[in-house]
């Protein structure tokens, strides 16, 4: 799932400095599950408004809801009747969400109050760790489900490199080769052979807004 | 009336909310035939081996079905029973497929929005949480 991080409050407070309505939305979706914009965090986080607030002897008008996911317009409709009595919107949601919601209401300054940081896995609760950077063009088949983007200081696709040493990156001694793991992988499950078939050059799509039509939609779409 | 033990419920709030959108809630119930068309849309019902508990007119008329026949006099318990349902049993990926167009994700939402306006919702920071994507 997408994961994200609260900004810091002095950031989210000068966001919102000139408007003297705030409605602060959060997200059902990922970030609840992250603990970062959910329900419960649009509260902390306007209690803590509030209170910075009263602390520099001004206050706002602090509005609170939460919607089931901000990256999907027919539930951020239901917000239409609430978002009129307010000068701005403080979304909790990941950067998808924030684009939804400022396309939704065009005249409302929409600001996001989390940093959307990755696609990654729950380790515990309050830890997660980044397994995916939506590269378009999965190689996990022939890396033995270890993505060398993400996890490879260099992103290469035909390492390791000449900085491994001992099994760690030369970018710090913190950090675990991926190649190395990599290549363990492979040798444990007997497909070292994977690691030798040269992999060319990625056709970089992020350079483009992308978008995902399934193949049997594509008549619907696509006409 | 009922003999719910409803404290610490606001059983008005409640009620202002399903009547908000009586007509088409009533609708939606009323035109369920529970012909289980619903069931083969859903991919939890299909990954939960078939159970009938993950079919779609199932979570709906388990939540805003029990809010509506109840009038919104309901206590926390039955709150928590119907947040179990619209979360732990359904990722609101709204794909369900109605042939008498009940919008069902519509209707779970909307017993989640009521859920969450009484502070029922899911525990994310609690050790296995209820979330069922």
């Amino acid at each position: 799932m997408v994961k994200a991080k609260r900004k810091p409050l002095e950031e989210i407070a000068d966001a919102i400095s000139a408007y003297g309505k705030v409605l602060t939305v959060g997200c059902g979706g990922c970030v609840s599950v992250c603990l970062a914009g959910g329900q419960r965090e649009v509260q902390e986080l306007n209690a803590e408004l509030e209170l910075t607030l009263k602390e520099k002897g001004t206050s706002k008008t602090l509005g609170n809801y939460t919607v089931e996911r901000q990256c999907n317009m027919d539930l951020l409709q239901e917000m239409d009747d609430m978002v009129g009595g307010y000068d701005c919107i403080l979304s909790m949601a990941c950067g998808a969400g924030v684009q939804l919601m400022a396309e939704r209401y065009p005249n409302i300054p929409v600001f996001p109050a989390v940093n959307t940081v990755f696609i990654g896995v729950d380790r515990d609760i309050g830890m997660y760790e980044e397994k995916c950077r939506a590269c378009g063009e999965c190689v996990l088949a022939y890396t033995g489900g270890i993505c060398p983007v993400t996890r490879c200081a260099k992103g290469l696709f035909n390492g390791p490199c000449g900085g491994t040493n001992n099994g760690k990156c030369e970018v710090s001694q913190e950090i675990p080769c991926a190649w190395l793991d990599i290549y363990e992988r492979l040798k444990g499950q007997g497909r070292l052979d994977d690691i030798l078939k040269l992999q060319g050059v990625m056709q970089w799509q992020n350079q483009l807004q992308r978008t995902v039509v399934q193949p049997k939609f594509e008549k619907r779409y696509y006409k | 009336m009922s003999n719910e033990n409803t404290a610490g419920v606001d059983t008005d709030r409640i009620k202002k909310r399903l009547d908000s959108r009586k007509a088409k809630m009533k609708l939606s119930l009323a035109a369920c035939a529970h012909c289980t068309l619903c069931a083969e849309s859903c991919f939890l019902f299909n990954a939960r081996d078939n159970d009938p508990t993950y079919m779609p007119s199932y979570k709906f008329i388990n939540s805003i079905g029990v809010l509506y026949k109840k009038k919104g006099v309901v206590d926390r318990a039955t709150l928590e029973d119907i947040r179990d349902v619209v979360w732990g049993r359904c990722v609101l990926c709204t794909r369900c497929y109605c042939p008498f167009g009940i919008d069902i994700p519509e209707m779970i939402a909307f017993a989640r929005n009521i859920c969450r306006e009484q502070g029922v919702f899911p525990d994310y920071e609690e050790k296995g949480s209820i979330h069922a994507g």
